[in-house]
């Protein structure tokens, strides 16, 4: 009995262990690869104190060159999905769509509809940026809402190789020490997409996090044109 | 690598090609108007393909390809029921396998209640429910192992005096942060590399740090990320 949970536990991380797969980067084989593929999401205040609140998105990657990785699809709708009760139901939604060289976004808005499908909410447009190359271009909307949308570096950090060694049981002493250590990302990029919103506009939540503090409860989904 | 410097090169090729025709009917129709909403084409249904709250779950806790595959595709208000239970198998699993590297019995070496005071099926289930928690008025860290405000000498055991999970900075280390989650136990140091006998050499794995830190360049000024490399 013993035995047989060990071998069947080896096996199973050796076979999960191979997948190339980190933060959201590739993280399942229907989404690995496409111009869909949500690499990660990160939620901020711009500095300590402030009003607002940055999102950023990050889709696709090119830490593997066979990664779709470059240019944003026009078939790809990207939604940050915000809850503000913690019934994990979106009580707000911010879409970005690209068209012809510029990114869209439209919201903070009431969805129309909830659940996995989503039609663009046309008559709730926030504004549109001229999607980046290399040097950013930013524009700042009458509400006081920073938009971006280009190719940027990307910020996350992993040591992805030893991970994969770590939970195929191949790497007994675990991760390495700091010395020794490799950021598999180091020198990847990412098409990014950012938003500095003030907080108003989201609206005030009463959801709790594990420590009992107001928050928004958000999340990211990418959604193909049928 | 060459592969990707072209693959990198052609893309930006097309880019500037597209980008440039796009200005050039501005030019050309004298008409700025040209490219606003009221003539974008936005009609059509769209069906959610990805989805991500927190960095890292679906990826470390789903078991499989399909557990995979269908925690994209399911709203946040069925993942715990759906999800829970694999990830908590899963998370036992991991501790499996350092059993068996250790020489132990996988029965004996079993997940351990976090610093948030989590047991295995809190821990899962709150994990399972895939979105990131963002406070619009409190200090961003998405965690900070090592603060203790009040002095109790417990890393981040809370005890009122902590703030954490208020959202994700780009500088924020939530791998180690989800390493110490899974793997840390109440202290926070479970399995760090410990040289449990004195004779220089780790005799526990080091599990609760992947070593790195951020290498990627941040600005201090909106998009916050540098340019490409």
């Amino acid at each position: 009995m013993k035995k047989t949970k060990i071998y069947l536990g080896l096996a199973f991380m050796a076979i999960i262990g191979v997948v190339l797969v980190a933060a959201d980067h590739i993280d399942a084989p229907s989404t690995a690869g496409t111009t869909a593929d949500i690499a990660d999401f990160y939620a901020f205040e711009p500095t300590e104190g402030s009003d607002n609140t940055v999102l950023i998105v990050d889709l696709q990657s090119n830490v593997d060159p066979s990664l779709a990785y470059g240019s944003f699809d026009e078939d790809i709708l990207l939604e940050i999905n915000v809850d503000l009760d913690g019934d994990l139901v979106e009580d707000t939604v911010i879409q970005a769509i690209p068209r012809n060289g510029k990114m869209y976004f439209f919201g903070p808005v009431v969805p129309t509809q909830t659940g996995l499908t989503s039609e663009v909410l046309v008559d709730s447009p926030l504004g549109s940026i001229e999607i980046s190359e290399s040097s950013a271009i930013v524009e700042t909307t009458d509400d006081g809402v920073k938009l971006f949308a280009g190719p940027r570096q990307d910020a996350f950090y992993f040591d992805f190789n030893q991970f994969n060694l770590v939970i195929g049981g191949n790497a007994p002493e675990g991760f390495k020490d700091v010395d020794e250590a490799v950021d598999t990302f180091d020198g990847s990029n990412t098409m990014a997409i950012a938003i500095e919103i003030p907080n108003i506009m989201l609206g005030t939540p009463t959801a709790k996090n594990a420590l009992g503090l107001d928050v928004y409860k958000a999340w990211i989904t990418t959604n193909r044109k049928q | 690598m060459k592969l990707s410097n072209l693959i990198y090169a052609s893309s930006y090729f097309v880019a500037i090609l597209f980008f440039t025709s796009c200005n050039n009917d501005d030019d050309f129709s004298g008409d700025t108007d040209t490219m606003t909403d009221t003539e974008v084409e936005f009609s059509g249904t769209y069906a959610q393909v990805d989805h991500m709250g927190r960095p890292g779950i679906n990826t470390v806790l789903s078991a499989d390809d399909e557990t995979k595959d269908s925690q994209n595709t399911t709203l946040p208000t069925d993942m715990a029921a759906n999800f829970a239970s694999s990830f908590e198998a899963r998370l036992e699993a991991y501790h499996d396998v350092y059993a068996t590297l250790l020489g132990a019995d996988p029965d004996d070496v079993n997940y351990e209640t976090n610093i948030l005071g989590f047991d295995a099926p809190t821990l899962t289930g709150y994990l399972a429910a895939d979105v990131l928690d963002i406070a619009p008025n409190l200090p961003t860290t998405y965690f900070n192992p090592g603060t203790d405000a009040d002095g109790d000498g417990r890393i981040l055991v809370p005890d009122g005096d902590e703030v954490g999970l208020t959202g994700r900075t780009l500088q924020d280390d939530v791998i180690d942060v989800s390493l110490i989650l899974l793997f840390g136990g109440e202290e926070g140091d479970r399995f760090s590399g410990q040289d449990t006998d004195g004779d220089g050499e780790s005799d526990l794995p080091r599990l609760t740090s992947d070593g790195v830190a951020l290498t990627a360049s941040i600005s201090d000024s909106f998009p916050y990320l540098s340019s490409p490399e």
